[in-house]
């Protein structure tokens, strides 16, 4: 009776997905609406502005994923608006290099755009936020200098004229849609990469790094691929300034402008299209409302940079997110649905055991692990429990690649397993969950789950970008299979919410249904039980031994005996990093040794 | 205001605390006299050092406290130092940086300083080993030392109630009974000690009463001159279901 | 001509140092940098012209004034910037609310100062030429801080307190020490060493208000480069930075002497995040 309902449910979800897609394009086709008709009903001038608003969107559309998804404080990007603009003018110009058609400027401008991108970006991997969001205001900085010096390429402070693109963009309404075509064209790319596995593994990687890495997620290749986008339409934009202005000097980019850019998004909230979409419309259109708030505009920018980050850090998008308001059902209990785990996780993989022989590691004097042996075998429960520093965390950290043991080997299937590669446990299907829980507080809890399967995607980031076929395939396998293990976890009808609003104990079937997108051969939870109640220990515990009746090897490390003796099929008791007993629940129980461990003494 | 004889010097009702959504301590209701040891006990995570940690006002609380016959809603660590009330938190924390007497004088921030160094010189007389290395840098003691250093900073303004977190935490045995020894001689001179201890026989040899906690609530309250003690302890971390057996 | 170089070198260097010190005194006190470090210098400038060649004042009241300006902007700084994004689960916040502060000020200079670079007041009435005053009022500061701080950190009750909350504010505050009036004290005597810093180097970087972006870029090299939470190695960092900028902009001319120090600071952090005297990053899991 139970299958057929689980059966529905997918298939109703993809209705209302589509029904919530709808609503969720309406602004955007609003917007390009209004964007086709604008001649119509505003002037030469307010055609000027909004041809400045589109430029300025097709780079902050590009930097919105550096900034917004990524997170990263890159403030000095108008270092590469820069480099576009003279890189288009003076490849057209002719007095350099032989005059070039405007068109294949820009395509050149592009390419180097993103080189640069991704040389201003890459520091980001090494460096501390502060640090990153210093280089990136020295490196402007630098640009410009460059720009005022190198006289006889960019003309020093005279400056160089602008592309001229031939018609029918020679006109300012040409131009103009032109650049909206543009524009509108950067709008769809990143919203495609927005709703697509980068988008979500780059909000990952913001707030929640250490699920990034555990779900197999690869910082560097995802940076790397949004800083050179962000470059390549960055430079695409300078291009379109420098038509834009006619004849551009190096004191036309300003650090203000940069500013500009950064706190557009900021302003209408990270993680989001629309909101930086309508921070970036807000900010150029302000100043001309009055004639003394353009010279204003900046202290304008940064006072209302200070109060949102102050009062509402979510910005314009939260403003805007009315389904969030809606409040949730007080009394929510997490019901899992065990059956459905044999469908989620398919059939149990050829896998041996998960085997740890004599392990060994010290931090600083302190002997952490002192010769440790596990065997993890699939389809058992092992709990590892133990006092507080007896290294049980330690030895989950070591099984999932956070540090490497000094001595010993950690092995699977009799294999052993790579040093250090901890983004590369998710590969070989070893999946785990954290003492606090890790979750990316602004995402819904299915976009959460989602992240979890990351890796089972097949398309590249420029095919995610275009939306191509292999995309929205990635798209539909990777919804229903996070709704299906939402609802065998019982959390399905929270799929919507954003995660920050659920409570402790749902946050914690969460991050298992993040972990089980894996299809794990081996789970491994960091004291799962921290914070839950008797009722939901019990629903975690069938959870967990359902899991590994599905055939996964299930290693629980726990303070709470109760959970350990009722699921545990064996028992592995470490005091001060050894072990001091292992055997079945029964055997420990007894053990007077370990119950003197356990309480002290 | 004359407070009665009768009211006891701590006194939790329904307190409640956690750290951010994990809620910890789950209505806790504990009673303290003054010049009393009480112990508490329990398994790791039970929230013992989440408990002193809201009554010295480092973690935010609901439900409602009372110390020295003042309502402590809202007190900062600030306000309950000043109060009486002092908190040696776990892992023997002193300032490497600065000299042991420095350390010390610490403790006694904001007093005039006359009375800052007679309390110091005070301490100093109770604990000769940290006196002979006062003039350097706390880096240099050995972590009972530090341990030692780390309650006599709790001692220097004289408190009514001293609240130590694991203080034989990492120390050998030796150190541990030196430390006790403290515990003790603070008893005779009066000040009430409330002592989170792992190990459960010092504990109970040294304490006057017992709670035992377990899963955020109190699962036991005892006097150690009770029989059958450690057996009930037992009973009481392992069950599955709430309170241990009464006594008998 | 070497001379010259290493006598403004140092000067120069002095001044960024200065700043390196009052990033560092703020980071100490809260574990934040602040972007408003450069703008503190930047207002030491600007301030002591505006009251010293603009309203008359005599120099001493002039730097009393400045000093009291700078620690206001410091106290500011805490309340507005710092304090409220400590409590906060975002940790990065801080670096936006500063940066949004550092703007404010910036461009409400730019406008009523004006976007020129006007010059400031000659302190002493003594003859340019030779060691000139614009080269050792620099390096006084720099020493009068470097010393008094040291005087602060190491006979004060005040300074041990300092040191406390920076090697362990958990247990400081356990200990029940007055930690938000010590932050609020720490980044006022913050801003006032920034503020001196802009004083003393303003007659060498004028009073202007793009020197604050300047200040920001070139008062953080210090620090990112002698390690977090050093003064000493500011200090240091410091005087090395300016002795390369003024041996780079002899040999190969302004610009490319910024590229060069650009590219040496971005290859020496790649290689050591954590600086070249700094403390390793912690456990994360």
């Amino acid at each position: 009776m139970e299958m057929p309902a689980a059966q529905l449910q997918p298939s109703r979800a993809n209705v209302l997905g589509s029904a919530c897609a709808w609503s969720a394009a309406l602004p955007f086709l609003a917007l390009l609406a209004l964007g086709i008709a604008f001649p119509l009903f505003g002037g030469g001038y307010w055609g000027l502005i909004a041809t400045r608003a589109c430029v300025y969107w097709v780079l902050v559309s590009g930097l919105n994923l550096v900034v917004g998804f990524a997170g990263q404080i890159a403030i000095g990007w108008v270092a590469l608006l820069t480099l576009g603009a003279y890189t288009t003018s003076v490849l057209t110009a002719g007095n350099v290099t032989p005059a070039l058609p405007p068109y294949l400027a820009l395509v050149i401008a592009a390419v180097i755009g993103g080189v640069f991108g991704l040389i201003l970006g890459l520091p980001a991997l090494r460096l501390r936020t502060f640090y990153f969001a210093i280089t990136t205001v020295g490196f402007a900085t630098i640009v410009t200098q460059v720009a005022l010096a190198w006289q006889s390429v960019t003309g020093g402070g005279v400056g160089v004229a602008g592309p001229i693109f031939p018609p029918p963009f020679s006109s300012p309404w040409g131009f103009y849609y032109f650049c909206f075509g543009l524009a509108a064209i950067c709008t769809w790319m990143t919203a495609n990469v927005a709703a697509s596995r980068f988008g979500r593994a780059l909000t990952a990687i913001r707030d929640a790094e250490v699920a990034a890495e555990a779900s197999g997620i690869s910082k560097p290749a995802l940076l790397a691929a949004v800083f050179v986008f962000s470059g390549a339409v960055a430079a695409v934009a300078g291009g379109l300034f420098a038509s834009l202005q006619s004849y551009i000097t190096p004191d036309a980019f300003t650090l203000d402008l940069s500013v500009l850019f950064f706190i557009a998004i900021l302003i209408g909230g990270r993680g989001s299209i629309l909101g930086p979409l309508l921070g970036t419309i807000l900010l150029t259109v302000l100043p001309e409302f009055a004639a003394p708030l353009v010279a204003w505009s900046t202290f304008l920018y940064a006072a209302l940079l200070l109060v949102i980050v102050l009062a509402i850090p979510g910005g314009i998008a939260e403003i805007l997110d009315f389904k969030n308001r809606r409040p949730l059902e007080s009394h929510r209990a997490i019901i899992p649905r065990p059956e459905l785990l044999a469908r989620l996780l398919g059939s149990p993989p050829d896998a041996g055991a998960l085997t740890l022989e004599q392990v060994a590691l010290s931090f600083g004097g302190v002997q952490a692990i002192d010769g440790l042996d596990l065997e993890i075998r699939p389809g058992q429960v092992h709990g590892l429990i133990g006092p507080n520093g007896s290294g049980k965390t330690t030895t989950l950290n070591v099984i999932s690649g956070y540090y490497a043991p000094q001595r010993g080997k950690v092995s699977l299937n009799g294999a052993a397993l790579p040093l250090f590669s901890r983004h590369r446990r998710a590969h070989m299907r070893i999946a785990r969950t954290f003492q606090t829980p890790r979750i990316v507080g602004a995402a819904s809890v299915l976009e959460n789950v989602m992240i979890g399967g990351t890796i089972d995607g097949a398309a590249t980031f420029v095919e995610s970008l275009l939306s191509l076929p292999r995309h929205r395939r990635d798209e539909a396998m990777l919804h229903d299979t996070a709704m299906l293990a939402l609802t065998a976890v019982g959390l399905e009808r929270l799929a919507p919410v954003r995660a920050d609003r659920l409570q402790h104990s749902e946050l914690r079937f969460t991050e298992i249904a993040r972990a089980l997108m894996l299809r794990p051969a081996f789970l491994l939870l960091d004291e799962p039980a921290a914070g839950l109640s008797a009722e939901e220990i019990a629903r975690l515990g069938a959870l967990l031994v359902a899991i590994a009746r599905a055939g996964t090897g299930v290693l629980v490390v726990e303070h709470h005996p109760d959970l350990i003796f009722d699921i545990c099929h064996r028992v592995t008791v470490l005091n001060l990093g050894r072990t001091l007993a292992a055997g079945t629940p029964d055997e420990i129980r007894s053990h007077r040794e370990v119950v003197n461990a356990y309480l002290g003494g | 205001m004359p407070i009665s004889a009768a009211e006891p010097l701590l006194v939790a009702v329904g307190l409640c605390a956690g750290y951010g959504k994990i809620s910890v301590l789950r209505g806790i209701d504990l009673k303290l006299e003054a010049g009393e040891v009480v112990a508490l006990l329990g398994p790791n995570g039970a929230g013992k050092t989440t408990l002193l940690r809201a009554l010295s006002g480092l973690l935010p609380w609901s439900g409602s406290v009372r110390f020295a016959g003042r309502d402590l809603a809202g007190a900062t660590p600030r306000d309950t130092v000043k109060a009486g009330l002092a908190h040696v938190i776990e892992g023997h924390r002193v300032f490497t940086q600065l000299a042991v007497l420095d350390n010390l004088v610490l403790a006694a921030y904001g007093l005039p300083r006359g009375e800052r160094t007679a309390r110091v010189e005070e301490v100093l007389e109770l604990f000769p080993e940290i006196a002979a290395k006062q003039h350097e840098r706390a880096s240099s003691l050995s972590g009972g030392q530090q341990q030692i250093l780390a309650v006599a900073q709790g001692l220097v303004r004289r408190p009514r109630l001293l609240m130590l977190d694991e203080p034989s935490a990492g120390l050998s045995p030796v150190l541990v009974d030196r430390v006790l020894v403290v515990v003790q001689r603070l008893r005779d001179a009066g000040t009430a000690v409330l002592l989170v201890e792992q190990l459960i026989e010092k504990a109970l040899a040294l304490a006057d009463r017992v709670y035992a906690l377990a899963r955020g609530s109190i699962v036991l309250e005892a006097r150690t001159s009770e029989p059958d003690l450690p057996l009930r302890l037992e009973h009481a971390y392992l069950a599955t279901t709430g309170r241990a057996p009464p006594s008998g | 001509m070497i001379e010259s170089i290493v006598s403004t070198g140092v000067a120069i260097g002095c001044i960024y140092a200065l700043i390196g010190i009052t990033y560092t005194v703020m980071f100490s006190a809260s574990r934040v940098f602040s972007f408003t470090a450069g703008t503190l210098g930047m207002l030491g400038g600007v301030l002591g012209a505006l009251f010293i060649a603009h309203f008359g004042l005599p120099v001493a009241a002039g730097l009393v004034l400045v000093l009291a300006a700078g620690a206001s902007f410091g106290i500011v700084t805490e309340i507005v910037a710092v304090r409220p994004v400590l409590r906060s689960l975002d940790q990065h916040l801080y670096v936006l609310s500063t940066l949004a502060l550092a703007l404010m000020v910036q461009q409400f200079t730019a406008i009523e100062w004006g976007t020129d670079a006007r010059p400031f007041p000659r302190l002493f009435d003594i003859d340019r030429g030779g060691f000139d005053q614009q080269l050792w009022l620099p390096m006084l500061a720099c020493i009068v801080v470097i010393v008094g701080l040291e005087l602060l950190y190491r006979y004060t009750l005040m300074g041990h307190a300092f040191l406390a909350i920076a090697e362990d504010t958990y247990a400081a505050r356990a200990l029940g020490l007055p930690e938000r009036r010590l932050r609020l004290t720490s980044y006022a005597l913050a801003g006032a060493i920034g503020a001196l810093a802009g004083f003393a180097g303003g007659e060498m970087l004028l009073a202007f208000f793009g020197n604050a972006p300047l200040l920001t870029f070139y008062g953080f090299i210090p620090v990112a480069l002698g390690g977090m939470g050093s003064n000493r190695g500011a200090a240091v960092a410091g005087l090395l930075l300016g002795l390369f900028q003024q041996a780079a902009n002899f040999l190969v001319g302004g610009i490319f002497a910024s590229v060069a120090v650009f590219t040496v600071f971005i290859l020496v952090l790649l290689v050591r995040p954590e600086g070249l005297a700094g403390a390793s990053l912690q456990r994360r899991v």
